[in-house]
C-alpha cells in the first residue's frame, strides 16, 4: 500500500499528458451516452460538496439524471434526482450499489463519502472511507462505470519541515499513517488508482482540495477558527493555503463535465502565515509549546473533548501547501477566490454567527 | 466652506461656462463676472500672460473671501446640511459623551479585542508572497540588519554592481560561521549597495525550519527552505537567489578548516543554473568564519534534538545561550563576475561529468576569491 500511493499519480500523469495533447488544452467535452445527457451518481450526496453538486447538476440541461446515494437525502434534490438510501459501512453495500448503478445506467460516479473532520469512532470511519471506497470501486467495475471522480485533500501530503514550498501531484502522500483520518483517505486514493490501472478505458479524476473555507462549509478548520482563543504552536508560523467552497464545487463540476484523467491539486492562489490568518479572522492566538500541546491534545482526544487528534498539530508547525499549476494548465481550473479572500468570506459569515445573527439549519 | 456661504450668488454663475463648454480645464480662469460672456469667444486667443493674470486675480478674490470669513461671527454661519449617512456620524465620538461612557468602553472586552486585532496587524502585511516573504515585516526588522551590517560586522562590499539589474540570477557563496548569518548579510548588502536595491531570496538549511521562532522569522524576511523545487521556482519567478552549496558541511566545519571550501553537494546548483538558464555569480564571504569559532562538534546528542550538530566554541556551552552571540569580526563580501552557462543547453543538466566539471570551476573561483581576500586581510577584527 505504501508504495502504490506515490506511484499511481505518476501513471495518471502520463495518461493526462496524452489527453492534453489530443483534445486542445484537455478541454474536450465528454460525449454522453445515448445523447440524452449525463447520468451522474454521487456517494455522500448529503455532504457539503454532495448536496451543492446535486443542486448544480439539477440546473444543468446536460444532466439527464442524478443518482443521490447517502444515508439521508440531500436537501437540494429536484426533479432529476433519484435518491437511494445507501450506507457504505454496510457489508453488502457493494452489491446494492452495483445494482443501483447498473439499473440507473450511470456513466459518471462522484465519490464524496468522506468525513470532513476527524471522528472519535475511528473504526466506523475506517469502514466508511477505506472499505467504503473499496465497495464503491468494486460496484463501479461491476456496473461498468468508467468515469470516476474522487475527492481527496492536499492534507494527505502531510506537513513536514522537509516539504518544498509547493507540493506537486508527483509528491508522495506522507501524512501520518497512524492517524486513521489520513490513512483511510490515502488507502481510498490508492484503491481508486488501482481501479484506474485495472479497468481499461477508465477516466479517473482525483481532486485534492486544499482545506475548504467559506461562509457555509463546516469542517475541522472552520471549527478551529471559530474559537475565540485559537491555539498555535509557540515559535511556529507556517504558511497556509485554503480553497473557497465555491471554487471547490466549481472544480468538481469541471471534472464531471470534462474528460480529464489524473490527479489534480485544487487550491486557491496565495498563501498566508497562520498568525495572519488568526488576526484576519479576528481571533486571538494562544501560543503553546508544542511538546505540551501534543500531550494535552492526546489526552483531550482520548477523553473525546478535543476537536482534532494530536497529529493535526503538525499542520500548525510545518508547511503543507500544494501547487495548483497542473489544474490551471490541464483542467482550466481558475479559482475565483484567493486564500485571503476565502478566509475573509468565512470571517464575514462567522462574525454574524458569533452574535447569533445568522440562522442556520442544524445538520 | 465659509467662503461659499459668504457670497453664494457668484457660485452658480462662475460655474456655468464650464458646464456649457464641457471643457472645465480651459474655461476655469474665466471666472470674474465681466469676462463670462466673452469667455467662449476669446478663449482660443488667450495668451499665457492673460491666463496668469486671471489666476492671480482669482487668487486675490479667494484671499479676500477667506479674510471676510474670518471676520464673520461664528453664529452667522448656517449649520451644515444634515448628512445622509447617519451611521457615519455615529462613528465619530459624540462631543457630549461623559467620562462614564469612555470608562464603560474601556472596560468592555470588545474594545480590547478590537485594539488587539488592529495592533496585531500593525507590523505585518495582509498578504505575503508565495514563499512567505513579508515586506512590511522586513522593513520593521531592517534596523537590526542595518546595525549588524554597519556597526557590528562593518561589512565591506565589493563588486555588487556585477549583479544584473533584473532577471534571474544565482548567487553561489561559501557557507560559514556555525550560525548562518551570512545569508542575511548577503541580503542586506545587496539591498543597501545595489543600485536597484534588489531583494535576495536565500536558501536556508532544513534544520532551521525545525526550530521554533528561527524558522518562521527567517522565512518572513526572505529565506526559503533549500530544495531543488523551491530554487527552480524562485528562479523562474526571475528572482535573485542565493545558495550555499556546501550546506551544513560548510557551517559545521571546525575552526582549523576555516576558508577551505567543502564538497559542493552533488552539483545541484549547476543543474539548476543549466535548467533555468540563470547566470551564476560566485560570492566570497570573509569574516563569518570567526564569528563563532567551532573548536569541537558534538554529533551524537544532536540527532535527538533535530539539529545537525552541537557546536563547542570558546564561549558556547560555557556562557549558555549568551555564548552563541557572534563575535564582532570585520566582514567583507566579494561578488565575482557573472558566469554564464548559456552555451550549454538545458539538457546538459543530465550530463553528470559536465555538471561536475562546472561545479568545480565555480568552486575554485570562489576559493581563489577567498584566498586572495584572506591574504589581504591584516586583522580579523579590523580588516
Amino acid at each position: 500500500m505504501g508504495s502504490s500511493a506515490p506511484d499511481s499519480p505518476t501513471k495518471n500523469e502520463a495518461t493526462a499528458g496524452v489527453t492534453h495533447a489530443r483534445g486542445d488544452g484537455g478541454a474536450s467535452l465528454r460525449v454522453t451516452r445515448e445523447g440524452h445527457g449525463r447520468v451522474v451518481a454521487l456517494t455522500g450526496a448529503h455532504s457539503f460538496l454532495g448536496s451543492n453538486l446535486v443542486g448544480l447538476l439539477e440546473e444543468d440541461p446536460r444532466t439527464q439524471r442524478i443518482v443521490a446515494l447517502d444515508v439521508e437525502p440531500p436537501a437540494t434534490r429536484g426533479k432529476k434526482t433519484r435518491v437511494y438510501p445507501l450506507d457504505l459501512t454496510d457489508p453488502k453495500a457493494d452489491t446494492r450499489l452495483a445494482e443501483i448503478l447498473a439499473a440507473e445506467r450511470v456513466d459518471t460516479l462522484v465519490h464524496l463519502a468522506f468525513l470532513s473532520e476527524p471522528s472519535f469512532a475511528s473504526a466506523w470511519a475506517h469502514e466508511l472511507e477505506s472499505v467504503g471506497t473499496r465497495h464503491t470501486m468494486v460496484a463501479a467495475r461491476h456496473a461498468q462505470v468508467t468515469k470516476v471522480v474522487l475527492w481527496s485533500q492536499t492534507l494527505l501530503y502531510g506537513a513536514h519541515p522537509t516539504n518544498p514550498n509547493f507540493l506537486t501531484e508527483k509528491h508522495p502522500l506522507r501524512a501520518p499513517r497512524k492517524e486513521s483520518f489520513f490513512a483511510d483517505k490515502i488507502e481510498a486514493e490508492a484503491e481508486v488508482s488501482r481501479f484506474a490501472d485495472r479497468v481499461p478505458g477508465s477516466v479517473v479524476t482525483i481532486l485534492r482540495t486544499a482545506p475548504l473555507l467559506g461562509p457555509t462549509v463546516k469542517n475541522y478548520l472552520t471549527r478551529y477558527l471559530s474559537h475565540r482563543l485559537v491555539p498555535t504552536m509557540m515559535g511556529f508560523d507556517p504558511l497556509l493555503q485554503f480553497l473557497h467552497e465555491v471554487d471547490a464545487i466549481a472544480a468538481f463540476k469541471l471534472a464531471i463535465d470534462r474528460t480529464m484523467p489524473g490527479t489534480f491539486n485544487i487550491v486557491a492562489d496565495g498563501v498566508l502565515p497562520l498568525s495572519t490568518v488568526i488576526k484576519l479572522a479576528g481571533r486571538i492566538a494562544t501560543p503553546i509549546p508544542h511538546p505540551i500541546a501534543e500531550t494535552a491534545t492526546a489526552i483531550a482526544w482520548m477523553a473525546q473533548v478535543a476537536d482534532a487528534p494530536p497529529s493535526f498539530l503538525k499542520y500548525l508547525r510545518f508547511l503543507c501547501v500544494a501547487d495548483g499549476k497542473k489544474a490551471w494548465d490541464t483542467m482550466g481550473f481558475r479559482p475565483a477566490y484567493t486564500t485571503r479572500e476565502a478566509l475573509l468570506d468565512f470571517t464575514n459569515a462567522q462574525r454574524l454567527r458569533d452574535v447569533h445573527l445568522l440562522q442556520e439549519p442544524t445538520p | 466652506m465659509s467662503a461659499t456661504f459668504d457670497d453664494d450668488d457668484n457660485g452658480p454663475e462662475s460655474l456655468s461656462p464650464s458646464v456649457v463648454d464641457g471643457d472645465p480645464g480651459r474655461s476655469y480662469p474665466a471666472e470674474p463676472e465681466d469676462e463670462i460672456e466673452e469667455a467662449p469667444r476669446s478663449r482660443a486667443a488667450l495668451s499665457e500672460a492673460e491666463v496668469a493674470a486671471k489666476i492671480r486675480s482669482l487668487e486675490e478674490r479667494l484671499d479676500e473671501m477667506i479674510g471676510n470669513a474670518d471676520d464673520l461671527p461664528l453664529e452667522d454661519i448656517p449649520p451644515p446640511p444634515p448628512s445622509r449617512f447617519a451611521s457615519a456620524k455615529a462613528l465619530t465620538p459624540e462631543p457630549d459623551a461623559t467620562v462614564f461612557d469612555t470608562a464603560r468602553e474601556l472596560l468592555s472586552s470588545e474594545f480590547y479585542l478590537r485594539k488587539w486585532g488592529r495592533l496585531g496587524m500593525r507590523n505585518r502585511s495582509e498578504e505575503v508572497d508565495d514563499f512567505g516573504f513579508d515586506p512590511v515585516y522586513e522593513k520593521k526588522v531592517q534596523p537590526i540588519f542595518d546595525f549588524l551590517y554597519e556597526r557590528y560586522f562593518r561589512v565591506e562590499c565589493e563588486g555588487v554592481d556585477g549583479i544584473p539589474a533584473e532577471g534571474r540570477c544565482l548567487l553561489v557563496a561559501n557557507h560559514s560561521g556555525t550560525l548562518p548569518y551570512d545569508g542575511m548579510m548577503i541580503k542586506t548588502a545587496v539591498k543597501r549597495e545595489h543600485p536597484q536595491r534588489r531583494d535576495v531570496r536565500w536558501l536556508a538549511e532544513d534544520f532551521l525550519f525545525h526550530f521554533p521562532f528561527l524558522g518562521s522569522f527567517t522565512n518572513r524576511v526572505g529565506a526559503v527552505r533549500a530544495c531543488q523545487e523551491n530554487a527552480e521556482r524562485l528562479l523562474q519567478q526571475e528572482s535573485l537567489t542565493a545558495v550555499f552549496p556546501e550546506g551544513v558541511k560548510g557551517i559545521g566545519k571546525l575552526f582549523k578548516k576555516r576558508y577551505q571550501l567543502q564538497r559542493f553537494g552533488r552539483g545541484g546548483f549547476i543543474k539548476l543554473a543549466l535548467r533555468t538558464k540563470s547566470p551564476i555569480i560566485p560570492v566570497a564571504v570573509i569574516g563569518a568564519e570567526e564569528t563563532n569559532p567551532m573548536l569541537y562538534r558534538i554529533d551524537y546528542l544532536s540527532q535527538a534534538m533535530g539539529i545537525p550538530f552541537i557546536p563547542v566554541t570558546p564561549t558556547f556551552p560555557l556562557l549558555g545561550p549568551l555564548g552563541l552571540l557572534p563575535l564582532p569580526t570585520k566582514w567583507r563580501i566579494v561578488f565575482g563576475d557573472p558566469i554564464s552557462f548559456a552555451s550549454h543547453g538545458p539538457e546538459a543538466a543530465d550530463d553528470e561529468m559536465l555538471v561536475g566539471r562546472l561545479a568545480d570551476q565555480v568552486r575554485s573561483s570562489i576559493q581563489t576569491m577567498l584566498d586572495r581576500a584572506v591574504k589581504q586581510r591584516a586583522s580579523v577584527w579590523l580588516g
